[in-house]
């Protein structure tokens, strides 16, 4: 009974309390945004933002008590059923509808994200079991292509190329840490450049259409252009101090679209200017640096690859998003880690959260 | 190298290399930041005026809901064109100026003047505030002539639904009322269209998609003080389908009345000795508050408010339902604009429940005019024939029970006819137990009872007919002989709505056709499934109805629908509501009228006419109306002989 407590109380000592106060400060300027999002009210999206984001935080609680060991025997397994999911998922989908979504008990849910923490598990999983002498040989690099390739498919078959894309760099940053030559990284940026003609002309028309909006947004000003418009008039004219809580013109008289979810940080910016975007951007940056600390301290190759994994999907949920919204990249419909509104975004922010708890309390290093 | 060597080394490459991913993400941080200094500061002049001009307002432009008229063209549900009022801060100036000129021009009353100033001190000045949403024409075009020393208001033209037959029609129209929450939850298009009002109940639910119509798109040009200058269409919007239906409103006028005097004169209201009831009668003031204006002097001498109950009107040959009248009502108009919770709260109050539309979701046991059901089911096995004969001593023992007829002493021996036309207790008794519970209810069933009709009016109810599975099902214990005893004469767990009876008639009537109700005018002749009852028996249970009206000892004889119209066939159908216990029987039974109301006897009448080639059947429940053949038939004589007046005209 003694010792049980002792472990409990050791347990939450060595939770990384400030990563989790900052997630936490994150899900409450969420909650800020969407309440005036709704012009001011609780309903429909700011209530139960601040409730999701609660739950959040419970689950990285309860993965704390969960040794992280036991991720290592469940990585495979995981990685496998979340394949059979998108797979299942496009049998659903099938007859040229988009299937992103199933909905189980009443939750509509987007099993692409957390599709994200199951292939960073497995990549780490992978590369922690390999003999360290051949992480100079291209062919122990091949395995994971194969591994990042299969979801990476079946998302883009959705068609989901946002998600993709993420999910493939986000994997692809584990072969890099995981010491893959520089030589091959420069073949592969080579490779990469000559196949794009061919990428483009696999494109559904709408993602074309959306990159040559991108290219020149005025062309457009009512159509697809309409929302990279409008969010550089809405963040624009917030200037350096904002137009003040609720008072966001572009905002709240519906001139920005998707404000709730995509285009929330715009509509901070209409209201909070300069400052609260770039305060927002250095709250990341310490979650996504508290992450990356974590890294060095954790004991295994396995632990490791993951935090960093980790890391790195926070780093590209972030900066997809914002280089979207300020007109950087295209529209391709990125929310914003912890502040946008959407449940399954959030659920796999907190889920990589909860590992890489798991990771720092229960697997550390050796000591010599 | 060693193990642990090769162990540090690699270590050694992630911490490197991670630190080098660290580092790029500031990089691409950094430039974020410059990229958003660019937009908000370098540039923020250029979009501020880009946003204070901003150009063009998209707006979803709904659809005109397609309109509800009777068999005679008659409107029972249209659109009214309504003007809102918004009041623009930013452009008004002085808040308190800009009301005080509009308070000269229009009726505004300081409470709404009082909210409107609240909120410009609370919301953003750009936001506009709505003032009114039911400007007259007059109103409106004394402000449009003025507009131009009005900054900031602006109006808009909306589309309001009305109800011109008000609470005669609004069980059967139903209502429309802004969106729910709950239905953008539901389908997320609707989000987009904050002004669109949406079917709750009756017709106006169950016909929405018709109804509803494809809402367009404008955008509307607007300039720098908030008025619109230009409106571009990008698509019309589609309106929604007119929907004939079968009622007949003169028709439902008079059944309403009909129903709600029942055997009593209105008195007049303003005479002292009414007023004097209604001082010292609450029940009676709840009546007055929710709208009533018809108060009633019963047999007694007693100020009572008008009957409750429900009557249907149906054409055999076709389904249309001609008239449905569920009292008490209400007006569906109160349901269009913001409901005040004061109306809500008068309707809730009510001590009858005027929401709840008894044709279909009033629960009744049919009592004997669910005898037709059993004597069917027993003549088309063969346990009975015409002949067959009981005696009816005025009970019949089962086991240690005692099962009462109404007729303390008794009808005699009688065969099946005499047994309707009579209303004999005993004879169904008796024909019950040899007939068994599974058939009487797989009969009730093929008439109709026991499932919901189908009819274009959400929340019908399917009733009860019960069986042995049913009670094992429900009650967990098996059903006996004494409950086939009490469900022969339609009481105990059986349970119909008035549409199912009329239904049920309709079928009974028609003989070969297994009619379904339509609220709808029928245009072409229906393809109703066959009945697929013996004509047989089903011969003599319509003998058995015509008795009811035209036999010397008929239960309704005194008010048989006059011979130039054909004559009619009924049954009536006398519910109890309370047990009678044995020390009540023996001491005599109290005379309804005597009782609390909440204590009396339901009347039922299910009938059809004329006699030959019959065209219309009718059911007619009054709760707690006394007897089925001194209350509900007389309703159903004049009803049906209202029908032919009316319906010999058109």
């Amino acid at each position: 009974m003694a010792t049980e407590n002792v472990t409990i109380l050791r347990t939450m000592l060595r939770i990384p309390w400030h990563v989790l106060l900052v997630a936490a400060v994150l899900v409450s300027i969420g909650a800020l945004a969407l309440y005036s999002a709704s012009e001011g009210s609780w309903t429909p999206w700011a209530g139960r933002h601040a409730i999701r984001g609660g739950v959040g935080v419970a689950m990285v609680l309860v993965l704390a008590f969960i040794d992280f060991r036991i991720m290592r025997i469940w990585a495979y397994p995981i990685y496998l059923l979340s394949v059979v999911v998108l797979i299942v998922l496009l049998g659903i989908g099938s007859g040229g509808s988009v299937a992103r979504w199933i909905t189980i008990g009443g939750f509509t849910f987007q099993p692409s994200e957390p599709t994200k923490i199951a292939v960073l598990l497995a990549l780490a999983r992978y590369f922690d079991s390999q003999p360290l002498e051949k992480m100079r040989s291209i062919l122990t690099y091949l395995p994971p292509l194969v591994m990042i390739a299969v979801p990476f498919i079946l998302i883009i078959e959705q068609p989901d190329l946002g998600t993709a894309l993420a999910l493939a760099l986000g994997s692809l940053t584990v072969l890099f840490v995981a010491g893959l030559p520089w030589r091959y990284i420069l073949v592969a940026f080579i490779g990469l450049a000559a196949a794009a003609p061919v990428m483009w002309s696999q494109l559904y028309p709408y993602q074309k259409a959306r990159v040559m909006t991108f290219l020149n947004p005025e062309s457009d000003k009512l159509g697809a252009g309409y929302q990279i418009t409008q969010s550089k008039i809405a963040l624009g004219s917030g200037g350096m101090f904002g137009k003040g809580f609720l008072m966001g013109s572009q905002s709240q008289l519906n001139y920005l679209p998707e404000k709730q979810t995509d285009f929330v940080f715009t509509m901070i910016g209409e209201e909070f200017g300069l400052i609260g975007n770039l305060f927002i951007l250095v709250l990341y940056l310490l979650l996504i640096g508290g992450v990356l600390a974590i890294s060095y301290r954790v004991g295994s190759r396995f632990a490791q690859l993951t935090c960093i994994g980790v890391a790195m999907m926070l780093f590209l949920y972030v900066f997809v998003n914002v280089a979207m919204v300020t007109g950087l990249l295209p529209v391709v419909g990125a929310p914003l880690p912890l502040i946008s509104y959407g449940g399954t975004a959030m659920l796999t922010v907190f889920l990589g959260l909860g590992v890489v708890t798991s990771a720092v309390i229960h697997d550390r290093p050796e000591q010599d | 190298m060693s193990r642990r060597g090769m162990q540090k080394e690699s270590r050694r490459v992630t911490g490197r290399r991670t630190f080098l991913l660290g580092s790029g993400m500031l990089l691409m941080t950094s430039f974020l930041s410059g990229r958003l200094y660019q937009l908000q500061v370098a540039q923020n002049n250029r979009y501020k005026r880009l946003s204070d001009r901003n150009q063009f307002d998209r707006r979803v432009v709904p659809p005109r809901r397609g309109r509800l008229v009777d068999r005679k063209m008659r409107l029972l549900a249209g659109n009214a064109e309504s003007y809102l009022l918004h009041l623009t801060p930013l452009y008004a100036g002085d808040i308190d100026h800009a009301l005080a000129q509009l308070a000269s021009l229009i009726d505004l009353n300081e409470a709404v003047i009082e909210q409107v100033r609240e909120k410009a001190q609370r919301g953003p000045s750009f936001r506009p505030i709505l003032i009114t949403e039911s400007l007259t024409q007059r109103e409106l075009s004394r402000l449009a002539v003025r507009s131009a020393y009005l900054p900031g208001v602006t109006f808009e033209k909306t589309l309001r639904r009305i109800y011109p037959q008000g609470a005669l029609t609004g069980h059967v129209t139903g209502y429309v009322s802004p969106l729910t929450s709950r239905e953008i939850e539901e389908d997320r298009t609707l989000g987009e269209l904050p002004d669109l009002a949406t079917g709750k109940i009756g017709v106006e639910y169950a016909l929405e998609p018709e109804l509803r119509g494809v809402p367009g798109a404008e955008r509307v040009e607007v300039n720098a003080r908030g008025r619109p200058i230009r409106v571009f269409r990008d698509f019309e919007p589609e309106s929604g389908g007119d929907v004939k239906l079968a009622l007949d409103i003169g028709l439902q006028q008079h059944v309403t009345e009909i129903l709600r005097r029942g055997k009593s004169e209105p008195v007049d209201m303003s005479s002292p000795e009414v007023q004097r009831a209604i001082a010292g009668n609450l029940e009676l003031k709840q009546h007055l508050a929710s709208g009533e204006n018809m108060l009633l002097r019963d047999e007694i001498g007693k100020i009572t408010p008008p009957e409750s109950g429900a009557v249907v009107v149906i054409d055999i040959t076709n389904g249309e339902i001609l008239s449905m009248v569920s009292s008490p009502t209400y007006d569906p108009n109160i349901f269009t604009d913001r409901l005040l919770t004061r109306d809500w709260r008068r309707l809730n109050d009510h001590p009858r429940n005027p929401l709840l539309n008894r044709v279909t979701a009033g629960l009744y046991a049919p009592g004997s005019t669910f005898k037709m059901v059993v004597a069917l089911a027993a003549l088309e096995a063969g346990i009975i024939d015409e002949n067959t004969r009981h005696f009816c001593n005025g009970s019949m023992e089962l086991g240690n029970a005692t099962f009462h007829c109404w007729l303390e002493d008794g009808h005699g021996t009688v065969n099946v006819v005499r047994a309707l036309e009579r209303s004999c207790d005993v004879f169904f008794y008796e024909v019950a137990l040899k007939t068994g519970i599974q058939r009487i209810k797989d009969m009730a069933n093929r008439l109709g009872l026991g499932d919901v009709t189908g009819i274009d009016i959400p929340g019908e109810k399917a009733g009860i007919i019960p069986y042995h599975d049913w009670k094992l099902a429900t009650h967990g214990v098996v059903w006996t002989p004494g409950e086939t005893v009490v469900a022969s004469i339609g009481q105990g767990y059986v349970l119909t709505t008035p549409l199912q009876l009329a239904v049920m008639t309709a079928r009974l009537a028609s003989g070969t056709k297994a009619v379904t109700p339509s609220l709808r005018a029928v245009e072409t002749e229906p393809d109703f499934k066959p009945l697929d009852i013996s004509p047989a028996a089903l011969r003599i249970v319509c003998k058995g109805m015509f008795e009811v009206m035209h036999g010397g000892l008929g239960t309704a004889r005194a008010h048989n629908l006059p011979s130039r119209f054909g004559g009619m066939a009924g049954k009536t159908g006398t519910v109890q509501v309370k047990r009678i216990t044995k020390e009540q029987r023996e001491a005599g039974v109290t005379k309804n009228i005597e009782r609390p109301w909440k204590e009396r006897d339901h009347a039922l009448f299910v009938g059809y006419a004329p006699v030959k080639n019959p065209r219309y059947a009718v059911a007619v429940v009054v709760e707690h109306g006394g007897s089925g053949s001194s209350m509900a038939a007389p309703i159903a004589r004049a009803t049906l002989q209202r029908v032919f007046e009316t319906q010999g005209r058109a």
